[in-house]
């Protein structure tokens, strides 16, 4: 191999902090992050600087209006999308907008995976009965952005993940711990790190294949640890590899979940799949 | 299932998801007919798509040879998770929800037992 594999970890960190072409955080985000910190800000204002980017209302507006959040009357403007859904959600969605193309490049069917996992989030929450579905969505969407920094950023690491995989039964994580030692959760967190993304965001992306270590909201990260298990199930994107992680059991029992639970799960994630197909290309 | 625009849809076709209005409130269950009233009553909610069942042009013997299949890549999805019941109950369910879809599909496909109510037999009155 001509390039040798970075596996340390030190190492790692290193070169995703030097990395020249890694996307800054679009300063939209940055921008509506320090509008809604400040307590006079309304949501009118946020909703005028968002729509002055035109390219980005639009994707903004067809993901709220997309079945993830099954409005049953059309959200018209960022103004009206922030009050129903809140400033969080759309900061989320202006994130997911702006990372779009990144993921789509990186790997195939890793949009679909995130797009379902998302959808999957929400379906586990709705039954749950929290009302906080719309954050966890978000949260769904985002979880694997680690990938998309290993695809794009570090390419001869990610060819011999491919290869460990194409081997036999292992899982993606698997892979990389084995090979590199680290791996898309440690890549999210210092991404997150280096976008400043909040801690609501940055934690199921380092945890979702670690949920029982979280500390902020370990019941949200739960839930995204179980969406990601339900969505390689139904076998609905390509997340590296086609397998059924095994599911923690702590998470489990935190959440409180039944095994009957699965089926208005499902059902209500079916016609949601079914309805996000057109996502696959927001353009 | 597929989504179509309200005003494409005609009465007789069956409703493949349940529709409720922004508060919550129930509007038409899943597996409801579609009738004129309800066109009106969705059209006036503002409902602009819905999804709809439909026979999908597959032959029986296709849909049999589908289920299989998703029987078959199931297996080797979840190979890694042969010791969690948990998981097991996943997978369960799933199997559950595609063999309730291969049957309700194959019953699209048979044509329905004629009512001798809506069609009465040529025969002439006594």
């Amino acid at each position: 191999m001509a390039t040798p594999v970075i596996q340390d970890r030190v190492q790692a960190k290193k070169e995703v902090r030097r990395i020249k072409n890694l996307p800054t955080v679009p300063g939209i985000v940055a921008k509506i992050s320090r509008m809604v910190e400040n307590p006079e800000t309304s949501a009118a204002e946020v909703g005028r600087l968002i729509a002055q980017d035109q390219v980005l209302s639009a994707k903004v507006l067809r993901m709220a209006n997309s079945a993830f959040f099954g409005m049953s009357r059309k959200i018209s403007s960022i103004s009206q999308a922030l009050v129903i859904l809140g400033f969080d959600v759309v900061k989320g969605l202006v994130l997911t907008s702006s990372v779009f193309d990144m993921i789509q490049k990186s790997m195939a069917g890793l949009w679909e995976h995130s797009i379902g996992c998302a959808a999957a989030a929400g379906a586990v929450a709705t039954v749950l009965g929290r009302d906080d579905a719309e954050e966890i969505l978000v949260a769904g969407l985002l979880h694997d952005l680690g990938k998309v920094v290993l695809a794009l950023n570090l390419p001869d690491e990610m060819a011999v993940v491919r290869k460990k995989i194409a081997s036999g039964p292992i899982l993606f994580y698997e892979a990389e711990n084995e090979l590199l030692d680290f791996d898309h959760c440690d890549l999210g967190e210092w991404l997150a790190e280096h976008w400043n993304l909040p801690e609501s965001l940055a934690e199921p992306m380092r945890l979702h294949h670690r949920p029982e270590k979280a500390v902020l909201r370990p019941e949200r990260v739960a839930i995204v640890h179980i969406a990601d298990i339900i969505i390689r199930a139904k076998g609905f994107g390509n997340a590296g590899d086609l397998l059924v992680p095994p599911i923690s059991m702590a998470a489990w029992e935190a959440l409180k979940l039944r095994k009957t639970d699965f089926l208005p799960i499902l059902e209500i994630l079916e016609p949601k799949l079914a309805s996000l197909c057109d996502l696959t290309s927001i353009h | 299932m597929k989504r179509v625009a309200l005003d494409k849809v005609a009465p007789g076709q069956i409703l493949a998801e349940k529709l409720t209005r922004h508060d919550g409130v129930l509007l038409a269950n899943q597996g409801t007919e579609v009738t004129e009233g309800l066109l009106r009553m969705l059209s006036r909610q503002n409902i602009d798509t819905v999804m709809i069942e439909e026979a999908d042009g597959r032959s029986p013997e296709e849909v049999l040879g589908d289920y299989q299949r998703f029987l078959d890549e199931l297996e080797g999805r979840f190979v890694r998770a042969k010791n969690q019941s948990v998981l097991l109950a996943l997978k369960k369910t799933m199997i559950f929800l595609a063999e309730k879809e291969r049957d309700e599909t194959l019953a699209l496909l048979s044509p329905p037992e004629p009512d001798p109510n809506l069609h009465p037999v040529d025969s002439p009155k006594v």
